[in-house]
């Protein structure tokens, strides 16, 4: 029945099609001389340029220092929201002390922290890995904190009837049945650590894909810029896969 | 440990309005004391008199609500394109297969980059001025009304679609009284979060190229001339008119949905 219907390409390879077509365009487009070398490089200078990159130990050293930020700042930003977010949703007195702060404060756009950051901190390492921490931190927060109060009161009715000692209780019931929720959080954090982190390398850095970029853009080097482009691309989706993934495998038993 | 006996005190709104009050009270006290010791950190902490007078002298100057329009100026404008476009096309790849598959891997894998990251590039290609700003921002509300109105579209229920069959629907018609109405709830959803992205693009793309005025640019200012008061200030207002907007497309949305919860 199948094989009636002719020849069908996998699912992967029909969208790398239209890929490769605006590639091969790109670079005919690019090599047709109808516009400036400034404006459009072929794709092939692009991919000869990260490979130079490759080599010389400059892309590593770039793409190093900003998974080093990232790793560093949300490391931070992850547990302290982590940590906010079960305080305030396991004590009444907590949450109303802390929580209309937070969300004011969460109104703020994450970016909108990083002329303030600048002059309390200067534009060193320490800058960015508090407006990293800053972006993970609200992300996970919230999950956290939506995760553990979506839970049915009858658990801890339960909880409490058993005597449920508090670690126990965190241990086998708040862990497992928030995980789902908490992981979403965390990779919705990730993903927005990896923007901020692009933006304020954009803005101040001496290393980095967004420095990379920004300094490629200085000194018109197109080339270094789009391949810049290319790779904050490809790591940023290579995190929400990344993350996509450990929530499914994490939450396998759900749906089992 | 999670549920309080109703008569319990922190029940009473009072009460827990004066507690939430209790951490902002203490961090501007901490913050006071700061800026009044003086010496490293003098500079960077602005007294809350001088963050009140700079706030005035920006008033009286007008230029906090030319910078306040200018940011709604953009945001809205790089909506208008953004997401027009993005509805447009996400209700278009809904709709045709083929078209579909032709275009998503496409829009996919640009999706990936961090839109701020765009603009080095863009910035080559357009320069640092309104243009750029404009095509990150537009670029930012393209993907969510995108994604969620190509979503909305193709979550039709076959049968809602069967019946526009029998009563041979034209295809204005179907898309009209069927479609439209269907992805309505995701298509809003999409328009909000565009206009989220779009407001922090603004905000973003000022800071990063500062040029002409906008709350971003004020912020960059005032990191230039270490002046914490402005920042703050801006910050401020930046906060309030985005929770404001945001506000006001809830209230749209909850408006224009009003026929589904009669109708569930």
């Amino acid at each position: 029945m199948i094989a009636a219907q002719g020849l069908r390409l996998p699912r992967s390879l029909s969208g790398a099609l239209p890929l490769l077509a605006l590639l091969l365009l790109w670079q005919a487009l690019a090599m047709s001389g109808l516009l400036p070398a400034q404006v459009l490089v072929p794709p092939l200078r692009v991919s000869d340029t990260l490979i130079a990159m490759l080599r010389s130990g400059e892309l590593e050293r770039h793409v190093g220092d900003s998974l080093w930020r990232l790793a560093a700042g949300f490391a931070i930003g992850a547990s302290a929201g982590l940590a906010l977010g079960i305080v305030a949703a396991l004590s009444r007195w907590a949450e109303a002390a802390l929580w209309p702060m937070f969300l004011t404060i969460w109104q703020v756009p994450v970016i909108a922290f990083v002329p303030l950051l600048v002059l309390f901190l200067g534009i060193d390492e320490s800058f960015k890995i508090a407006i990293v921490a800053i972006a993970a931190f609200f992300p996970v927060a919230l999950a956290t904190f939506d995760g553990i109060r979506s839970l049915p009161p009858a658990w801890f009715e339960v909880a409490r009837i058993y005597r449920t000692t508090l670690p126990d209780l965190i241990r086998r019931i708040l862990i497992p049945a928030t995980v789902p929720a908490v992981l979403t959080g965390l990779r919705v954090a990730v993903t927005r650590a990896w923007v901020v982190l692009v933006a304020a390398e954009l803005l101040a850095a001496d290393s980095g894909i967004g420095q990379m970029m920004e300094m490629g853009r200085q000194l018109f080097q197109i080339d270094v810029v789009m391949a810049g482009v290319v790779v904050s691309g490809l790591i940023g989706f290579l995190l929400d896969y990344g993350a996509r993934a450990v929530e499914r495998r994490a939450t396998r038993w759900k749906s089992a | 440990m999670n549920t309080l006996p109703p008569q319990h005190p922190l029940h009473r709104r009072s009460v827990r309005l004066a507690t939430g009050l209790i951490a902002p009270a203490l961090a501007l006290i901490w913050w006071q004391s700061q800026a009044a010791q003086g010496g490293a950190h003098a500079a960077a902490f602005a007294s809350l008199g001088s963050v009140g007078g700079a706030a005035r002298e920006l008033m009286a100057h007008g230029s906090l609500l030319s910078d306040s329009l200018a940011t709604l100026r953009r945001t809205f404008t790089g909506l208008g394109i953004g997401a027009g476009l993005g509805l447009t096309l996400g209700i278009a790849t809904g709709t045709w297969r083929g078209l579909d598959r032709l275009v998503s891997p496409l829009l996919d894998a640009l999706r990936q980059v961090p839109m701020i990251g765009w603009l080095p590039l863009i910035g080559l290609w357009l320069g640092t001025g309104d243009a750029s700003q404009l095509l990150v921002i537009a670029m930012s509300a393209f993907f969510p009304s995108l994604l969620n109105a190509h979503a909305g579209i193709a979550q039709v229920e076959r049968r809602y679609l069967d019946v526009a069959g029998v009563l041979r629907f034209s295809t204005l018609q179907r898309f009209r009284h069927v479609l439209l109405p269907a992805a309505m709830p995701l298509i809003l959803t999409g328009l909000t979060q565009a206009l989220a992205f779009a407001w922090i693009a603004a905000i973003g793309t000022e800071i990063l190229t500062g040029g002409g005025s906008g709350l971003g640019v004020t912020m960059q200012m005032g990191e230039t001339q270490q002046r914490l008061d402005i920042i703050l200030v801006a910050i401020t207002i930046t906060a309030a008119l985005g929770f404001a907007i945001n506000q006001a497309l809830l209230r749209l949305r909850a408006r224009l949905l009003r026929w589904q919860t009669t109708a569930r």
